[in-house]
């Protein structure tokens, strides 16, 4: 079981790092330079696909700890650990590479823009989630503390999503997902999907590895109460 | 009818300990005091009019002065485990739950009134002319707050980290509470018609319902053993 976890995970991770070197030649070779942004607009490529990611991974994060939650299955709360850690890394990913953009098309690293603002309180929910973990004695208690901050979290992130549009909204609209169909250019929009796919891959394959990662540390804990309880064979003491 | 008896007798042990200790009021209300009096040498009234930032202020002191009160929420049951005897009663999880929702915005109630008397008396302010929208506004907002308060404080007393991760864990959450409470208390403080915070009062109250069922629904893994 846990070597096909591994399997998966390495195939997943091979075609990861393909896609991403195709990604690579696309973003700074084969793609057109953007009219008005220039060449600066090329970060976009890793931009939305991490955003992409992050936000997915937390969806994932909620689900597995809802049906955790009801079920109380360990590999429910494993799946959602993992996730939360593959999400805080690509929300970190979306809020370095926001501002090394904005500073060129915006002319400020940081402005108070719905989606950036977001995805800054969506690190900052990523945070509770493993501080809560992480300060816990009793794990099974940690685990479900875990569970509660990314279910409310996940419950609250459309009512802040709303609030902070409705405070104020500059950033660039929407280029792929509306009503009229994308009005990216086709090179542009196929490079999107290459990124798109190539986070994708690094992601789940990051998840299972960390998944496979959890489950044997969970098992080394077992084990080692196990040992604990068990009593000493004779002239095996120290 | 039982659950309403069981979830009145939560609140009225909360009430009944805070009138007769006054702990948790005292140091809110001490605090708010205290940040109204920093306040006045943190602004410059010549730069800027009190009046212009006092919906902002007062927000910010009702949260600050709200996490003092509302990390000690389950303080007292945690000594002696006297939260085992709460739970070891047939008393439903979620009643217990409702019952310190509701002891926390009675006496973040009576803080939050004393905020606007001592902002009014220190700055001058003046609060429009709409007492009950404005009431409408901060009475949903705090109730927002509270509930999601309620359910963080029983996770942060769970562990190691104690009240100081509370904050951590609530401010993130609280940004629409913040947004809509502090845009309607604005517009209401400047006299504007009340027609123009109905879309806030709605969205506070969505927030309200939401965080209040939720934490209805999730208090019992919080609290399980």
């Amino acid at each position: 079981m846990s070597s096909k976890i591994r399997w998966t995970g390495a195939v997943l991770g091979v075609l990861g790092i393909a896609t991403t070197l195709v990604l690579l030649w696309m973003v700074f070779f084969w793609v057109p330079t953007e009219r008005t942004m220039g060449v600066v607009q090329r970060i976009f490529y890793i931009h939305v696909p991490a955003a992409w990611v992050a936000f997915m991974a937390f969806g994932i994060v909620a689900i597995c700890s809802a049906v955790y939650l009801w079920l109380k299955d360990e590999r429910l709360d494993m799946a959602a650990v993992s996730a939360a850690e593959g999400g805080m890394l690509f929300t970190t990913i979306v809020l370095l590479t926001g501002p090394l953009w904005g500073r060129v098309a915006w002319g400020t690293w940081w402005t108070w823009e719905p989606r950036l603002t977001l995805t800054l309180l969506l690190w900052f929910i990523y945070l509770g989630y493993f501080l809560v973990r992480a300060s816990t004695d009793n794990p099974q208690r940690g685990k479900r503390f875990a569970a509660v901050v990314g279910i409310v979290g996940a419950l609250d992130i459309p009512l802040i999503h709303l609030s902070v549009v409705w405070f104020r909204s500059l950033h660039p609209a929407p280029v792929v997902m509306k009503p009229e169909g994308p009005s990216l250019d086709p090179a542009m929009l196929a490079t999107l999907f290459v990124g798109l796919g190539a986070s994708t891959l690094v992601f789940f394959s990051f998840f299972l590895f960390r998944y496979g990662l959890e489950r044997m540390t969970q098992a080394l804990a077992h084990r080692e109460m196990a040992a604990q309880a068990a009593p000493r064979p004779e002239g095996a003491a120290s | 009818m039982e659950y309403l008896r069981q979830m009145s007798a939560i609140i009225w042990k909360d009430v009944v300990v805070e009138l007769r200790t006054r702990e948790r009021i005292a140091a809110m209300g001490g605090f708010t005091v205290l940040v109204g009096i920093l306040f006045n040498y943190a602004i410059d009234p010549t730069v800027v009019e009190p009046q212009a930032i006092a919906a902002g202020l007062i927000w910010m002191t009702i949260v600050f002065g709200g996490m003092l009160g509302l990390g000690r929420t389950f303080s007292l049951e945690e000594e002696e485990g006297a939260f085992q005897g709460i739970l070891l009663s047939p008393i439903p999880r979620d009643a217990i739950y409702f019952g310190k929702v509701a002891s926390n915005f009675i006496i973040l109630t009576v803080v939050t009134a004393l905020v606007f008397a001592v902002f009014a008396l220190f700055f001058g302010l003046t609060f429009g002319g709409h007492p009950l929208a404005l009431a409408g506004v901060v009475l949903l907002g705090i109730l927002g707050f509270v509930a999601v308060g309620t359910l963080f404080s029983a996770i942060s007393s769970g562990t190691s980290m104690g009240d100081t991760l509370l904050p951590i864990l609530v401010f993130p959450l609280l940004i629409p509470v913040i947004i809509y409470g502090v845009t309607a208390t604005a517009i209401l403080f400047a006299g504007r018609p009340v027609a123009e915070v109905d879309g806030n009062i709605r969205m506070l109250g969505a927030f309200a319902a939401v965080a209040v069922f939720a934490g209805a629904g999730l208090f019992r893994y919080v609290v399980e053993e």
